[in-house]
């Protein structure tokens, strides 16, 4: 796996992460879609080095090609990422109407 | 015939007819029962032909194992199918008998038969990416349900729920990425035979931790079970009583499958953290569960708690300990779903939840003191109900590997667990108190008809334990042996498949 893609999954998680963390329903949401591209990138590394090698598309049967099989995994999973995202959106839109505020800690302040 | 689709099929159809079919009505209810009678017929029928030795394997689309998803049906998915149509089956009815037709979201059936569908896509399937897609599809219809119906109060509860199974789910993907790159596959037998040549290489200890994060954010272990016990509580008691049924065994099945299937079986780092997870969330889980005040909370934390039984089962890794783990695991879903359903009885008898606003329940309801009595003691573990045979075979596999402090948890937690059972007992059917109980109506009368029957079921385990030790015995030597597995999986696609091969 290349060096460069690794040290950016693991900026990538590090300010997911953080994100997660705050206190603004923006950041939270902006938070978890840098996460699912952050393990998106992490299977398409596994595609292995492009250098030399053509997309995954035979054009020349003879050249080489990089490997087809983890861009599909990874369209299923930008799919499933796109659709657990627009139920979180909801989700926080709807605390937002409830509790007439966008602020994680004051939300989960009083409970047990 | 294709069997090992139908359990993915069938709940599919139901839930697509009921998706056009909208207006809650008799007929809508009639069909939605008979649909989940047919899924437990099939699981049913695919038990008896895996016990008979019969392994299913269905390649999708005809392609090689390298390249194409494999549906695999053996003895243990076979009994997890059946477990999961029964407990469907049973909260079906019993939310037919609780709620008005008027007052019925049309949305909660087909929502339900999507988690079903995802549920059994994770026990048939024979593939490392196929289980993640199935695990969403499960994740999502739980996420749906979750806030169906909820108020101003239960949603808080679904937001840190939603946050900690996205983030399993994204170590999940990393973890299917480093396999393939790792092992050159997703199929669960071709892993175990190039993991097998590996052996105890890091790489394969990385990932086994990796797992142990993922299916233990699912599973409910120790560090990572914050998501269930003020989510479950908000639930619907059907609905409750499928979610706490259902999906921590999931995480269980998955953990069975990974390690002693595809894994290789000297990995004693992984399996000795497993077991000391799983001794931590015996004990803590259950000391949450005695601070609970009610009905729901309490039985939302003994989920976690008896799951750090199987678990330490699994960690202990011995035939005879995962015997006792498939054991275990037949005998909690069918327990606690019907303790969820027994408490719904009791809320709608009380008006309430809180075991400080509740009682009088064995003066005017004794017979579903009785059924209550049967299965606290058996999560409990009183001989000869069917709790005490799962325990005490994981205590017996636990002095023969000499972990006294384990084994001494695992004993500990037993105790408090009946203190908390004892706790509801006296707080809603046996203390003296003025709370009203209202009779009026004939629903309660059908919600304790199911709850009875799964427990019959349940005393049958108990008593017929010789026979269900022999199925978990078998189970557990076919989940173990890997070559026979990998022999069956592979050689079926040899002489069958017509897909390209690279």
């Amino acid at each position: 796996m290349q060096l460069e893609t690794a040290l950016l999954v693991g900026v990538m998680f590090t300010v997911a992460t953080y994100l997660v963390l705050q206190h603004s329903f923006v950041r939270i949401l902006f938070g978890f879609l840098i996460l699912t591209n952050a393990a998106n990138l992490v299977v398409l590394a596994m595609s292995g080095r492009p250098d030399g090698k053509h997309a995954p598309v035979v054009l020349d049967p003879s050249a080489p090609m990089v490997d087809p099989l983890p861009q599909a995994l990874i369209l299923t999973a930008i799919v499933i990422g796109f659709g657990v995202a627009a139920y979180l959106v909801f989700l926080l839109y709807r605390l937002f109407l409830d509790q007439k505020t966008t602020n994680a800690a004051e939300l989960y302040q009083e409970a047990e | 015939m294709n069997w090992p689709v139908l359990p993915i099929l069938l709940p599919l159809l139901t839930a697509v007819v009921t998706l056009f079919w909208w207006r809650p009505g008799v007929a809508r209810r009639w069909f939605v029962a008979a649909a989940a009678a047919a899924q437990l017929a099939v699981a049913a029928w695919l038990v008896s032909r895996t016990f008979a030795g019969h392994t299913f394997v269905l390649g999708l689309g005809a392609w090689p194992a390298k390249l194409g998803i494999v549906l695999v049906v053996d003895l243990l998915s076979a009994i997890m199918l059946s477990l999961s149509t029964l407990i469907a089956l049973a909260t079906v009815l019993y939310g037919h008998a609780e709620t008005a037709l008027r007052v019925e979201h049309p949305l909660r059936t087909p929502l339900t038969q999507f988690l079903i569908m995802g549920i059994n896509l994770t026990f048939c399937t024979g593939d490392l990416f196929n289980l993640f897609v199935a695990f969403e599809v499960m994740l999502i219809a739980s996420y749906a349900l979750l806030t169906l119906e909820a108020d101003d109060w239960d949603i808080q509860h679904a937001f840190p729920y939603v946050a900690i199974n996205l983030f399993g789910s994204a170590l999940f993907l990393c973890a299917c990425g480093l396999s393939y790159m790792t092992f050159g596959t997703l199929n669960f037998a071709e892993i175990a035979m190039r993991a097998g040549v590996l052996g105890d290489d890091i790489r394969v200890q990385l990932l086994a931790l990796l797992f142990i994060a993922v299916f233990g954010i699912k599973a409910g272990l120790f560090p990572l079970y914050y998501w269930l016990p003020n989510s479950y509580p908000t639930l619907p008691h059907p609905t409750a009583a499928l979610f706490a049924g259902m999906l921590t065994k999931v995480g269980v099945y998955v953990l069975l499958r990974v390690f002693a299937t595809v894994l290789p079986h000297d990995l004693t780092f992984a399996h000795t953290l497993l077991a000391w997870m799983a001794g931590a969330t015996m004990l803590l889980a259950v000391i949450g569960a005695i601070s609970r005040n009610f009905i729901r909370g309490i039985l939302s934390f003994h989920i976690l708690s008896q799951i750090g039984y199987m678990v330490l089962a699994i960690g202990f890794f011995t035939p005879l300990s995962l015997a006792a783990c498939i054991l275990y695991v037949v005998h909690h879903i069918v327990v606690k779903a019907s303790l969820f359903l027994i408490g719904g009885v009791a809320m709608r008898l009380n008006r309430t939840d809180n075991l400080d606003r509740m009682g009088n329940l064995w003066k005017h309801t004794p017979w579903l003191g009785v059924l209550f009595l049967f299965q606290a003691l058996s999560l409990a573990g009183l001989p000869p109900l069917s709790g005490f045979w799962g325990k005490y075979l994981i205590v017996v596999v636990g002095v023969e590997q000499h972990q006294y402090w384990l084994v001494g948890a695992s004993l500990l937690a037993s105790i408090l667990t009946l203190f908390s059972m004892l706790k509801i007992w006296n707080g809603a059917f046996w203390a003296p108190s003025d709370a009203p109980v209202e009779k009026a109506g004939r629903r309660w009368q059908g919600m304790t008809a199911v709850v009875a029957g799964l427990t019959c079921i349940s005393l049958a385990i108990g008593l017929g334990a010789e026979a269900v030790v022999q199925i978990a015995t078998q189970a557990a030597e076919h989940v173990l042996d890997q070559q026979g597995y990998a022999q069956t999986v592979l050689s079926y696609l040899g002489t069958n498949a017509g897909g390209a091969l690279p």
